[in-house]
């Protein structure tokens, strides 16, 4: 849009300076044959008020000029050469005439609107009854649009014929909104136009009756689902995948962004060889390469609409690889420890069974040396 | 686990176990084992959301993890077998152990899916082969008459470790990421090491027939691994009927856990109402194991029967679970489900049980391994053939018909084993030696030894 700004003026430059020479020779021309009128009457219509002026006044100039540059050759030389050019010039700057008139037309409008000026903004309209103290309408904006909201209030007890009712942003009443409200068919309407075209113009905005009812609408962009409240894990040198999604519900966004918390805020994240961010319409993933324990930390993704962008919250742990090893060797060394006191035990009641037979063995030999 | 103060000591016969002491310390065993080898198995499905978003591959390419793990467990299952016939039971469960530990401990370093596959599928299933069987087999051995309540009191665990592991891993996964998860599973598998520890070193080879073998000049290699692996068992009319039989039955029993809870959605019902629907089918399935196990215990019936019985009736109850859902009622779904938890648990109680009747006790063994391989056919067969069902007809109505109709199949089969009308057990099969001096039992061991002889 800048650049399209910048196109304009620059061809409306050249354009006009163009049209300023052709017109000053073609006033020339007719001053040259004595049609002083004619030459004041040449002038550029549409709103370039002041550049009349500076034509006229380049023309005249011009032509005092050539009156006194050459007094002697006014005659003949001058005629020859005045009917040709005229010709010529007369086409071009009929050619001119258009080209420019339609150039001044489109830049030298009133405060040009940021956006695409081709396209007029979507209109919206949103509209509430309120039939007690107060309410709250939410409203889920993408795009810039010409949002128009209506309120309506069916009154209190006694209903008087005027009340003042007014617009506020966030809290804060807009100058010049106050209006008189007449009842019409019991309900009292108010009604207005708001451009909302980029993050700032987004919030809460309140109709207010008199300060007796009031309807807020909160314009937002579609919020993030419910995010997930415990640490993604990952371990130092490893590479991690830090998901981020919307609702299926939720409009797709035209893209996605990520962003690092440091001190001073949020500060988005480049694409490169630490980091690679995958998009897939209401899905995003940013993979983090060869951890460090500095990675760890808050990460935001932004789905990035047209007229906002809103942030999604996750945070990731970096942890060394010591962390499940500590239960890990507690497990192992519990095995061991299980396995040890099987074996002993057995150990243990084989040895008395031997000693047992060894003993039954005795008595028996006692016995049969006995008989 | 407990350790209980063995019973007076004598002679220990070993051929035939005898009941109690010993042996409930070696039912903790399997207790503890079979949560950390199918518990663990089960609960696996939190790390696949972790291991998705990681390696960036599809649910499909990480769902080939655990069939690997699963199939490599059924697939070694004749190997452990065969190990423990050659060597010691007590040595390959605590190898096995230690391998399971050691495939989830290199996994929590895998840097690609492939690397994933390797460790947690094919090392960590090669140590759960090796431990199932043997750990089953060895109870077994140690149980006559309290058998099946021994079986069903060991298998109970993978339902309650269900219960334990999904939250444990999930908390696991959120403080330590799925590589300490893993790391520390690894160390929690070794567990299983002390559980093999419990089994008494054999005091005696297998079987003085193994000596004979042995001595045989040029008795090949061959000839010794098969009767490791007790590949004569597959020339039986017996097992195989059997194992055909326990084949049909898986190709049925897992299609309600892998469709229950989206059909219930697609039936109308909530997330949560479906959850909820096989929470309770798991709890009575725990109900149904250990009073199955109990009550077939008491003699009244033929172990082989009651199992007809609940494969039959877990059959009818899936037929059954589209049509209550269908009709919208929500009390009706959870009934039947509640129903065919029940009987699912009652009838895994006794599959093993009923082997050792038709086998005898010496060969459970390299029995149960060859059980588990060739029903890992079946389990690749059935997931597969209801999802292709439900892909043709547009809802699960199909592949529950179908599967209850395997269920039902397996019972038929089950109906033409020897002997099966009659009211008592038929002696169990001796291996037919000439030690074999008992001129009675001779007499009916005969026309198995003479079908033998014909082969």
């Amino acid at each position: 849009m800048q650049s399209m700004k910048l196109q304009h003026g620059m061809e409306r430059e050249l354009c006009l300076s163009v049209c300023v020479i052709q017109l000053w020779m073609e006033s020339a021309t007719r001053k040259l044959q004595g049609d002083t009128r004619a030459a004041s009457l040449l002038q550029l219509k549409g709103e370039g008020g002041g550049l009349v002026v500076l034509l006229h006044d380049a023309a005249s100039r011009e032509t005092r000029k050539r009156s006194s540059e050459r007094p002697a050759h006014r005659g003949d030389r001058g005629i020859i050469i005045m009917s040709a050019i005229r010709k010529q010039l007369s086409f071009q700057i009929l050619l001119l005439f258009i080209s420019c008139r339609n150039i001044n037309t489109k830049t030298l409008g009133a405060t040009a609107p940021p956006l695409d000026p081709t396209a007029p903004l979507q209109k919206l309209e949103r509209s509430y009854v309120l039939k007690g103290d107060s309410h709250t309408e939410k409203v889920e904006l993408l795009n810039p649009v010409s949002l128009v909201l209506m309120c309506t209030w069916t009154g209190s007890q006694n209903k008087p014929t005027n009340i003042t009712g007014f617009w506020s942003k966030d809290g804060k009443e807009i100058e010049n909104s106050r209006v008189t409200v007449q009842l019409e068919n019991k309900q009292y309407n108010l009604k207005r136009t708001f451009s909302i075209a980029s993050e700032a113009d987004l919030g809460s905005y309140s109709c207010d009756f008199g300060g007796e009812a009031k309807i807020n609408f909160v314009l937002a962009v579609p919020q993030m689902g419910d995010e997930r409240d415990k640490p993604i894990v990952s371990y130092l040198g490893d590479s991690v995948v830090v998901p981020c999604k919307l609702d299926d519900s939720k409009p797709t966004p035209n893209t996605w962004n990520w962003y690092r918390a440091n001190e001073t805020g949020k500060e988005q994240i480049i694409a490169g060889q630490k980091f690679s961010i995958k998009n897939d319409e209401k899905k995003t993933k940013l993979v983090i390469h060869d951890l460090t324990a500095d990675d760890s930390g808050l990460y935001y993704c932004g789905a990035v609409y047209g007229v906002g962008i809103t942030m999604g919250r996750v945070e990731l742990k970096v942890i060394s690889f010591f962390e499940p090893l500590k239960p890990f060797i507690a497990i192992l060394v519990e095995v061991i420890i299980l396995v040890a006191a099987i074996l002993l035990y057995e150990k243990s009641r084989s040895k008395k069974d031997y000693t047992a037979a060894g003993h039954l063995g005795k008595i028996t030999d006692q016995r049969r040396a006995l008989r | 686990m407990t350790k209980n103060k063995p019973k007076a000591e004598g002679q220990r016969d070993e051929a035939e176990g005898q009941d109690g002491g010993w042996g409930w310390v070696l039912v903790g065993a399997l207790f503890v084992s079979t949560s950390l080898v199918f518990g663990l198995m089960r609960s696996l499905g939190i790390f696949f959301v972790e291991f998705v978003q990681y390696f960036e591959e599809s649910a499909q390419a990480i769902s080939w993890i655990s069939s690997t793990g699963l199939a490599a467990q059924q697939f070694f299952s004749p190997l452990g077998a065969a190990l423990c016939n050659a060597y010691d039971a007590r040595v390959v469960v605590m190898t096995g152990g230690c391998l399971a530990g050691l495939g989830l401990i290199l996994a929590s370093q895998a840097t690609c899916l492939v690397h994933l596959y390797l460790t947690m599928g094919v090392i960590s299933g090669l140590g759960w082969g090796l431990v199932f069987t043997p750990m089953v087999a060895t109870v077994m051995a140690n149980f006559t008459r309290r058998r099946a309540l021994a079986l069903g009191l060991g298998f109970s665990s993978i339902g309650l470790s269900s219960f334990a592991f999904n939250p444990l891993f999930q908390l696991l996964v959120e403080v330590f990421a799925w590589r300490g998860a893993l790391l520390i599973l690894g160390g929690l598998s070794l567990n299983i090491v002390p559980c093999g520890a419990l089994i008494r070193p054999k005091r005696r080879s297998k079987s003085p027939e193994k000596i004979n073998s042995e001595s045989k000049p040029r008795a090949s290699i061959l000839h010794r691994v098969s009767s490791h692996l007790e590949l004569s068992l597959l020339f039986e009319r017996p097992y195989i009927t059997y194992t055909l039989a326990v084949t049909l039955l898986n190709v049925g029993y897992f299609v309600p856990y892998f469709h229950l809870v989206a059909h219930s959605r697609q039936a109308g019902f909530s997330e949560y109402q479906a959850a909820f629907v096989m929470s309770a089918a798991g709890a009575t399935d725990i109900l149904g194991r250990v009073a199955s196990g109990w009550f077939s215990d008491l003699g009244h019936f033929r172990l082989l029967h009651l199992l007809s019985i609940w494969t039959t009736l877990a059959g009818v109850f899936i037929m059954l679970l589209p049509v209550s859902s269908l009709s919208g009622s929500y009390p009706a779904l959870m009934v039947i489900s509640l129903l065919y938890g029940f009987c699912s648990g009652a009838l895994t109680s006794l599959v093993f049980a009923v082997v050792p009747m038709i086998v005898g006790v010496a060969r459970v063994m390299g029995a149960l391994g060859l059980l588990q391989l060739i029903e890992s056919g079946a389990g690749l067969l059935g997931a597969p053939l209801s999802g292709f069902l439900k892909d043709v007809t547009g809802n699960y109505i199909a592949s529950f018909m179908v599967a209850g109709s395997f269920l039902i199949l397996g019972t038929l089969t089950m109906a033409t084993l020897p002997h099966y009308f009659s009211c008592k057990d038929p002696p169990p099969p001796q291996r037919p030696s000439p030690e074999d001096k008992d001129k009675s039992l001779q007499s009916e061991v005969e026309p198995s030894v003479t079908e033998r002889s014909v082969i």
